[in-house]
């Protein structure tokens, strides 16, 4: 009986899992799956799992939610190239090379990026209309002087709180690596095992956020965040801004399409691709995936690797009907939709909305790909806080931040090595 | 003699076996005394030298972790200088908050063992569920704190939005938790004769001179082990900490405390030698402090009929009943 691990999940998650498992066994009915293990209790899920990979009895199968080339470099997963080959949804060609890249490590693929919920920059159609400012897709900004141009139209501040924004600069950590590329560059170079946070376009990116903070939101973040929750999920009970329609531009992911409070909103709104920096030459996209993956020592690899197949072509849908994460494997029909929003704004809309995501996959930029992914990910977010808050310069943040990602990175290369 | 010498042996003989069965009693603790806290220190102490991410072998590396801890890791020294901060004003207002409940609940009234369990009550209940509770009253927009604040015509705060008032917000909800050591207060006060205090009492001291010179000092015992238990806790701050500020302390590192940065150098960073290293240093700096408590203990704790205190109850109501 193969057995299939999460790093957590709620009820309708698991059982979700469970039932596309039953109906794998249907398919395939010399296979097994074992109910799905969501979460390892009270304990970590990396302790449990690593501990029982060294034991030599891990899951067979796992969904990961963190790199699987951080996983990869320190010898915890099995390389999946040879399984893919024969593969029937799962071949290297049937995923968006940007997002496969996130589960190469010394040139071999370690996972599959079950889902990738790739970004978009959703804006509020009333607002546009309401200042009579054109509201279609190919009338959005096309680079970041565009965008601050427009945002300073919405902004309102009444004394020293943030009624209304327009479009706040990058303050997201995930979103980091898709700005970066925005302006021409990269975080992390994967083929050269570089970073390259301290680059100059880099430092002029993170300039030009701070400058844009002081010009339009008083230079002062914590104002800012202290005046609403401009994140497109709920943060401590207070549902998004853009909700509100106190925010007319903002960054998320797919998956808030078929979430009721966007999809059902009582205004309209629609997606653009994210303007080009000074530096750059051509909008890209980011994403943010869930990975499978074969634990090093997994007892029933055939067996196991089937199952990942089935749920990377197959399977998905059956999740994204639960909850829509973009499944990012090309074999999935082009015509699955998420319900919500098929019921709230037609299935026209939905399609273009969904097509319009997909499409963002095609022309993601590499994230995710670093053996020190999680490391990296809290230093930059260490140095994006002290720069929105004035704690030190651009210039001196990315420079500490560059210094020990690149010192983490080349600790596990030699240890690799 | 002969008589005697049988009677020896058996007596020998007997302690033996009672002996033997008392070790055959603790041998399961032992056991699991060895196993996991003996075994699970020493590994530490070892892997704290070496490079391992529990899935490969551990490599040597001697001093190198030591050497990055204090050289090179950014989060090192802020994380010493947050929970230092915490530890340094949490403890003693936790103290003062506990003892100061402890005199209330000693107070003889109508109710008292409702507002006993009311105390604590707040212990029961998990930490993550009272953080969320914390988060919420502390929102700087909607919550009931900054509400009060306002009530009252005093300035709102950030909170723990704000990196100056994070750790603060973080303070006070450790008090929330206080009912423990303010039952372990009040059995202490109950341990204080009476007489002593009427004593004190008919001399002519007032309120005061009574806490102060009869009550604190036979107290100065519950207030030893509850400083050390405090010190020991406040160390090892860690759910609050991460349900309010992640594993990046936010706001601005201001709520990254040592357990934290050790929690997400081994499961997130996989860096499990170099989170043995900070663990073993964490510690070494428990130790000392809690030494330097232990070993300050002889000029203020007042322990009845030590050698080392030349004071008995009598002698500390007289000097009461001087002062008054």
């Amino acid at each position: 009986m193969v057995t299939f691990w999460t790093p957590g999940g709620g009820g309708d998650f698991c059982t979700g899992l469970d039932n596309i498992a039953r109906d794998f066994e249907s398919h395939h009915p010399g296979i097994a799956i074992a109910p799905t293990q969501c979460g390892t209790g009270e304990q970590e899920f990396h302790e449990v799992l690593l501990a029982r990979i060294a034991a030599g009895n891990p899951p067979d199968a796992v969904l990961l939610w963190t790199s699987p080339a951080a996983l990869a470099a320190r010898g915890a997963l099995l390389p999946l190239d040879a399984l893919m080959q024969h593969a029937r949804y799962a071949q290297a060609e049937n995923w968006p090379p940007a997002v496969l890249a996130s589960c190469r490590f010394a040139g071999q693929t370690y996972g599959l990026p079950v889902t990738a919920g790739s970004y978009g920059l959703w804006y509020n159609q009333a607002m546009f209309e309401h200042k009579g400012i054109p509201a279609g897709r190919d009338a959005f900004p096309k680079s970041w002087d565009e965008l601050r141009r427009l945002s300073q139209e919405f902004t309102v501040w009444k004394g020293d709180t943030l009624q209304v924004a327009g479009f706040i600069p990058w303050h997201a950590v995930e979103d980091l690596p898709l700005w970066s590329a925005l302006n021409g560059v990269q975080l992390y170079d994967a083929a050269q095992r570089k970073y390259t946070i301290d680059a100059e376009p880099n430092v002029a990116m993170m300039e030009y956020a701070v400058d844009w903070l002081n010009q339009e939101y008083k230079g002062d973040f914590a104002r800012v965040v202290r005046s609403g929750n401009w994140e497109g999920y709920e943060v401590e009970g207070r549902q998004p801004a853009f909700v509100d329609q106190r925010q007319a531009m903002f960054v998320t992911y797919s998956w808030n399409m078929g979430l009721k409070i966007f999809a059902q909103s009582a205004f309209p709104w629609n997606i653009a691709r994210l303007p080009v920096g000074p530096g750059g030459t051509r909008s890209v996209a980011g994403y943010w995936p869930n990975w499978l993956a074969l634990p090093k020592a997994s007892q029933r690899v055939e067996q196991a690797f089937a199952w990942l197949d089935y749920m990377s072509g197959v399977g998905v849908q059956a999740w994204f009907r639960n909850f829509p994460d973009l499944p990012a494997n090309r074999q999935v029909p082009r015509d699955l939709l998420p319900t919500a929003l098929v019921d709230s704004k037609g299935k026209a809309f939905a399609q273009d909305i969904m097509d319009f995501f997909r499409a963002q996959l095609d022309s993601a930029t590499p994230m995710w790909d670093s053996p020190v992914q999680d490391f990296a990910t809290d230093q930059l977010r260490r140095a994006l806080e002290q720069i929105m808050y004035k704690v030190a310069t651009p210039r001196t943040a990315l420079v500490e931040a560059q210094k020990a990602c690149q010192s983490a990175l080349d600790k596990v290369l030699r240890a690799r090595s | 003699m002969v008589a005697t010498r049988a009677r020896q042996a058996r007596l020998g003989g007997m302690r033996r076996r009672e002996a033997r069965a008392g070790l055959l009693f603790v041998l399961p603790w032992l056991l699991s005394l060895l196993l996991f806290t003996i075994y699970p220190v020493l590994a530490t102490l070892y892997l704290s030298f070496t490079d391992y991410n529990i899935v490969q072998p551990p490599r040597w590396l001697g001093l190198q972790n030591y050497r990055t801890m204090f050289t090179a890791d950014p989060a090192f020294w802020p994380s010493v200088g947050n929970s230092a901060y915490y530890a340094l004003l949490a403890v003693p207002l936790g103290l003062a908050g506990a003892l100061g409940l402890a005199l209330l609940l000693h107070i003889r009234a109508q109710g008292m063992g409702v507002y006993r369990t009311l105390i604590a009550l707040p212990v029961l209940v998990p930490p993550v569920a009272s953080t969320i509770v914390f988060i919420a009253m502390f929102d700087p927009d909607n919550g009931l704190i900054n509400a009060l604040l306002q009530t009252v015509g005093l300035p709102t705060m950030g909170w723990l939005t704000d990196p100056t008032w994070s750790k603060p917000a973080l303070i006070l909800l450790s008090l929330w938790g206080l009912g423990a050591s303010a039952l372990i207060f009040l059995a202490g006060l109950h341990e204080i004769p009476p007489a002593l205090l009427d004593a004190a009492a008919i001399d002519g001291a007032g309120p005061w001179q009574r806490f102060r010179h009869v009550t604190l000092p036979l107290l100065t015992p519950v207030i030893l082990f509850n400083l050390v238990m405090g010190v020991i806790s406040s160390f090892h701050i860690f759910t609050q900490a991460l349900v309010v500020g992640g594993t990046t302390g936010k706001p601005l590192e201001s709520t990254l405390m040592f357990m934290v940065h050790i929690y997400r150098t081994a499961f997130r960073y996989f860096a499990m030698g170099y989170a043995a290293a900070l663990a073993v240093v964490l510690f070494l700096a428990v130790l000392v402090v809690t030494l330097v408590i232990f070993q300050s203990a002889h000029v203020w704790v007042y322990y009845e009929g030590s050698r080392g205190s030349n004071r008995s109850h009598t002698e500390t109501a007289c000097r009461a009943t001087i002062v008054a």
